[in-house]
């Protein structure tokens, strides 16, 4: 805990909202992250890329938490979070979303929005029955809030419909505005459009713009490379558990060895 | 008068369909109080059953707050109203084994405590795991508590079972069939205000983000295990008081009550009456019973008995019918939960709630049927 990565990472001053150091993880014999190593700048939207295997969604795991890394390190504005649940891990900041989001059974999209917003007083059983007005007043923002934050990214004509009942574009829309509502410092997400149709794809990207340009950091994986070129700056390249390479679009466009590994070059 | 009916049309019954289950249960009430009149039926064996009714409603509204808030599997159920039932008879019969003879309350207070434990110290290790870890766990614990009742002679009297459990508040000017039935009213009505105010809250929806999905409820920041271990708790806790009022309703308890066989009903009402509705729970816990105890009196009617078979013992096969035909024509239970559950006191200001006419998606995105495609 206390070696020389964690006190490198507490010069960062804040610059670097995430920050891992050599990360690994094995899976019997494979090795599916082997030593990585990124920052996520403050304010900037990362991408991460790599073939199929590349370690990109273990990456993920290991830095929300929901796997247990062998070895390394990973940071939230400078603190250690490696010994953190992913709860926790959330609550300091590091939220994010998934693949292929659950639908929530009998809950409206109002409600399965209102699971969002941070540690609620509501959310305290004694809190229900000796400060009901508290938990009323509380709940009341975040209707308001769920509301607006819909009819921004407009949605807000679905906020009665059963949460079943929305499409898969739909609900990547409601998750990207849930995770949200959790007043990230960092929001990862996990293929943002996959399945998603080419429209709605454009507006997530734009709202993921908009949010991004009032200061929202973002960590991006994406197979969709015109969309995740459009967007991120810098790019990660992960291949085979490794870092290949990180720089703008441009760069990650015209490397060899990025192209080399999306062509199985190096594959088996 | 428009309270109740806007809590009539709003919370007890949603749609025609409910209505006519309504009107179904309300039928079976009048003739049950017509064969009272008439003196087919004894009011003593009819307010008996009502408090049996009553007590397995509360078993199911307690399971249906671990399985259907927050979808833990509990096969334990026969367990924690053995533990309150034993909790009762032990402090409460002069002639039990501890020879307290204590007041009821205090077996009542012994229940809640002793039931809270068990339920805390099953929950540290099962609760972080997979879901099936504590279907697993509780399916043991049942056996164990059953076999430590059994053999530990000693402290609960084994195999012969413990008599003389004192009745109810038998100072109240009613009979000893009328004041249970009144208690056993009584305590649902509390349980399930209780209920229904933490389901419709924050908390309520947090257990049921972490039902449908478990992670998604971590990636946002909530303790699941936390949440997980106070829904097991609270549904455990009722349970263990559901057996303490048992124990005062037969006069009589030993081991053999403490079957599986009593889960497997209340998963059944559970089940029948809506996962996750509170309502659904003690409806389902009512059609349980009443199959349960009406099929005995099946020999009696002539037509069955010129056929000469011997119809009660099939009361199994009933239920079992009864569950396919439910899951064919109403697959989400008589009385399933509603769409959407918001803090009714912030409910007014937030549009009309409710969910509006489903169907038109305005989307060409991937069409959805519910399905769960992770």
């Amino acid at each position: 805990m206390n070696d020389d990565a964690y006190e490198g990472a507490r010069l960062d001053k804040n610059d670097v909202v995430l920050k891992t150091t050599d990360l690994e993880k094995a899976f019997g014999g494979l090795v599916a992250t082997d030593g990585v190593s990124i920052e996520v700048d403050r304010g900037t939207i990362t991408g991460m890329i790599g073939p199929n295997g590349a370690g990109k969604s273990t990456l993920f795991n290991l830095i929300s938490g929901f796997y247990e890394n062998d070895a390394g390190h990973v940071t939230v504005n400078g603190e250690e979070v490696t010994d953190l649940e992913p709860h926790e891990r959330a609550r300091k900041g590091l939220v994010r979303t998934f693949q292929t989001p659950r639908r929530l059974e009998g809950m409206s999209v109002r409600e399965a929005m209102l699971v969002g917003p941070g540690p609620q007083k509501g959310e305290s059983i004694f809190s229900l029955f000796f400060s009901g007005s508290d938990v009323t007043e509380e709940e009341r923002a975040n209707i308001e809030q769920t509301r607006e934050l819909l009819e921004r990214f407009e949605i807000g004509h679905l906020i009665d419909q059963p949460s079943t009942d929305l499409s898969g574009g739909q609900m990547k829309l409601v998750e990207l505005a849930r995770a949200f509502t959790t007043d990230p410092d960092i929001l990862l997400l996990d293929e943002p459009v996959a399945g998603v149709n080419p429209t709605l794809a454009n507006d997530i990207k734009r709202f993921i713009r908009e949010l991004n340009e009032e200061g929202q950091t973002f960590l991006i994986i994406e197979h969709d490379m015109p969309f995740i070129m459009d967007l991120a700056d810098p790019i990660i390249v992960l291949d085979q558990g490794k870092v290949l390479m990180e720089g703008s679009p441009d760069e990650v466009r015209s490397d060899d060895r990025v192209i080399e590994a999306y062509l199985g070059g190096a594959g088996p | 008068m428009s309270a109740v009916s806007s809590w009539v049309s709003e919370t007890l019954v949603r749609d025609a369909t409910e209505r006519r289950i309504f009107a179904v249960l309300g039928l079976i009430t009048v003739l049950l109080v017509v064969g009272v009149l008439t003196g087919v039926i004894g009011p003593r064996f009819l307010l008996f059953q009502i408090a049996l009714v009553g007590m397995y409603a509360l078993l199911s509204l307690g399971l249906n707050v671990q399985w259907g808030y927050a979808g833990l599997i509990n096969f334990s159920v026969a367990a924690f109203w053995g533990i309150g039932a034993y909790c009762a008879a032990l402090l409460t019969a002069p002639n039990s084994p501890l020879g307290l003879g204590l007041h009821p309350v205090f077996g009542f207070l012994a229940a809640i405590v002793v039931s809270a434990f068990i339920a805390v110290l099953i929950g540290i290790p099962t609760l972080r795991l997979r879901e099936d870890y504590l279907a697993i766990a509780s399916l043991g614990l049942a056996e164990v508590i059953r076999a430590i009742i059994l053999n530990e002679r000693r402290w609960t009297a084994g195999s012969s079972g413990i008599s003389g459990i004192p009745n109810l508040m038998s100072w109240l000017p009613l009979t000893d069939a009328a004041t249970t039935a009144a208690i056993v009213v009584f305590l649902i009505a509390v349980v399930y205000l209780f209920l229904r105010r933490v389901h419709r809250s924050p908390w309520g929806r947090v257990l049921r983000t972490i039902r449908s999905d478990e992670d998604l409820a971590k990636a946002l920041g909530k303790n699941t295990y936390l949440f997980k271990m106070q829904a097991f708790v609270i549904g455990s806790v009722i349970m263990a008081i559901a057996g303490a009022f048992y124990a005062h309703l037969n006069l009589y308890i030993d081991p053999s009550d403490l079957v599986p066989l009593t889960t497997f009903y209340i998963w059944i009402a559970v089940i029948l009456g809506g996962t996750g509705s509170n309502r659904g729970a003690v409806v389902g816990a009512a059609v349980v019973i009443a199959i349960r105890e009406g099929t005995r009196f099946l020999n009696d009617i002539g037509f069955i008995q010129t056929l000469g078979i011997d119809l009660a013992p099939l009361r199994l096969l009933f239920v079992g019918g009864l569950i396919i035909l439910i899951m064919r024509f109403r697959q989400d239970g008589l009385l399933p939960p509603k769409d959407e559950l918001i803090w009714p006191a912030a409910r007014d200001e937030s549009s009309t709630g409710g969910a509006s006419p489903s169907g038109a998606v305005p989307d060409g995105g991937t069409s959805s049927n519910g399905g769960d495609d992770r």
